[in-house]
């Protein structure tokens, strides 16, 4: 089995703990949370995520082990979710083949996004946003360790727009909530 | 523990640069078009058989000529299309006699390999380069085939044995729709060009540039203004190639083509042929001699198995003798594949009314209306 395959089983195991970790458990949560993760890959939770979802983002990844490590509040709030979520529906309506272009071929030879990525980097440190440029070191990092081929496989995946949009389904519903009270 | 500020742009300006240096900066492409032989003046020949029954069902079958000259197929088989036990099956033709096929992907294997779970498998391709024969299949965890994502494996030993297939990653959303059927090109570079094609709400050819260690470098899509699917690919030169491609309907009822005059790098939709295509895979090849062969079904459904012949790359067609015709139009030959062995024979592989695979091989003057 290929490095790759390794990675994404491996990384969907520890993605289910900390799915766990957002449950209620109360002060066993983090325990719970951990003992998932063995669970998830003996279990063949991990294996069907891995069959279903594809090879996990190091985005998720580190979100992921944020969560574990029990450090709140995750990076993924409301804003970068929903800046999340409006550059990825259309990214995968066209790549799904909506219009001739097709964006994601440009993660195959990423330098043109490469360079995008230095001003993005010069932006998070000038908005302080240090989790989100550790994040983005940790993507390319990844990308140039050849565990993944396309660099928009590094930054962001489906199961990751989808918890994007439960963080601002939530928000949304807390708010209402909220006002309604 | 908080990382010093000052680490994290260090750390960045690391990160970047190494991804930089990993990322590929090909050469422009170009194809590495099969060397013209001379005419074989042998007389007409044609023989065909079936191939040996691995299971009740198969299906889409593919050729490759090993470095001994033995000419290789496989096609996927089970109890139906899709069940739980179609395998990817394997056999050699040795000295005029098919060896047993034995299973060289299965659904299990590959979800072992792949650490990921696998519902079906299906469409292989074979292709041999020097002495390494590639196969690349298809496999689903959830729906349809639009869900097929791509698995690549590669012989070192003439198909004895398989190193453990490897998921490409070529679709952001679920890595799902991308397919194969047709046999990949040698670029000049050392790489391989493969036609693939997208089926997941819309239906378009793709064409897959990989480097010479197998890794995707470019992805370029094939649009048509109407669904189309299984691309077809003959390098004409070194920068021009014609692509055919499956009619996905509701097209014309023709088989639709596209072109590129930059070895691959874009490909524009061009004329339907005027051929029929009743939404059915085609095959075409470049015979030594220049010339395109195409073979696909006739117009009113999959009951005609028929051949043409283009002498000017691919401008005018001409019929070639028919390989099979039924008027029952519930009988099948379908999915072929083509290939001309270095020898000049050419082999050709189609399902046979779904219960099996049939082979048949002739030469240039059988195509040319010889008799045998």
């Amino acid at each position: 089995m290929s490095p790759t395959a390794i990675y994404g089983f491996l990384t969907h195991g520890i993605v289910f703990g900390a799915f766990v970790a957002l449950l209620q458990l109360g002060s066993k949560r983090r325990i719970l949370a951990l003992a998932a993760i063995p669970v998830a890959l003996v279990a063949g939770i991990a294996s069907f995520m891995h069959g279903i979802i594809g090879t996990p983002s190091l985005t998720l990844l580190a979100l992921a082990i944020w969560q574990l490590a029990g450090r709140t509040p995750s990076p993924l709030a409301y804003r970068p979710a929903l800046i999340l979520i409006a550059f990825a529906l259309p990214f995968y309506a066209m790549a799904l083949g909506l219009g001739p272009l097709d964006p994601y071929a440009l993660g195959y030879q990423p330098l043109p996004l490469l360079a995008a990525s230095i001003p993005l980097a010069a932006l998070l440190w000038w908005r302080r946003l240090d989790c989100w440029l550790l994040i983005l070191a940790l993507d390319l990092a990844g990308y140039a360790s050849g565990l993944i081929s396309n660099l928009w496989d590094a930054l962001f995946d489906p199961l990751l727009v989808l918890v994007a949009l439960a963080v601002v389904i939530g928000q949304h519903v807390r708010s209402s909530v909220a006002s309604s009270g | 523990m908080t990382l010093p500020r000052w680490l994290l742009p260090l750390l960045f300006v690391l990160a970047v640069a190494g991804a930089a240096w990993r990322a590929p900066t090909p050469s422009a492409p170009a194809f590495l078009p099969p060397p013209a032989l001379a005419k074989n003046d042998a007389p007409a020949s044609f023989a065909a058989a079936m191939l040996p029954t691995a299971a009740p069902s198969a299906h889409a079958a593919t050729l490759a000529e090993l470095p001994d000259g033995r000419i290789a197929a496989a096609w996927f088989a089970g109890a139906r299309e899709g069940a739980a036990d179609v395998a990817v099956w394997f056999t050699t033709l040795d000295a005029g006699a098919w060896s047993i096929p034995r299973q060289i992907a299965t659904r299990e294997g590959t979800a072992d390999a792949t650490l990921g779970f696998v519902r079906k498998i299906g469409n292989p391709v074979l292709y041999a380069e020097g002495t390494r024969l590639h196969l690349w299949y298809v496999s689903v965890a959830l729906g349809g085939w639009a869900g097929s994502s791509l698995n690549h494996s590669v012989s070192q030993d003439d198909g004895r044995t398989w190193a453990p297939p490897a998921r490409l990653q070529t679709s952001p959303f679920l890595n799902i729709s991308t397919l194969v059927r047709a046999p990949p090109l040698q670029l000049a570079d050392g790489g391989l060009g493969l036609p693939a094609y997208h089926e997941f709400i819309a239906k378009h050819g793709e064409w897959l540039r990989l480097s010479a260690d197998g890794m995707i470098i470019d992805k370029v899509r094939m649009v048509h203004d109407q669904r189309t699917l299984q691309p077809a690919i003959a390098a004409l030169d070194e920068r021009h190639a014609l692509a055919i491609l499956r009619d996905g309907g509701p097209g014309p009822g023709r088989i639709r083509s596209a072109t590129s005059d930059d070895g691959g790098q874009h490909w524009t939709a061009a004329n339907a042929l005027p051929l029929p295509n009743p939404n059915a895979s085609v095959a075409m090849l470049r015979l030594h001699g220049g010339r395109l062969l195409i073979a696909g079904n006739g117009a009113g459904n999959r009951n005609q198995l028929l051949l043409w012949i283009s002498d000017d790359d691919g401008k005018n067609w001409r019929p070639a003798p028919t390989v099979e015709n039924l008027a029952d139009p519930n009988a099948e030959f379908s999915y072929p594949a083509l290939l001309q062995a270095r020898d000049g024979q050419i082999h050709l592989a189609y399902t046979w009314r779904r219960q099996g695979i049939k082979h048949a091989a002739f030469n240039e003057a059988w195509l040319d209306g010889g008799t045998p």
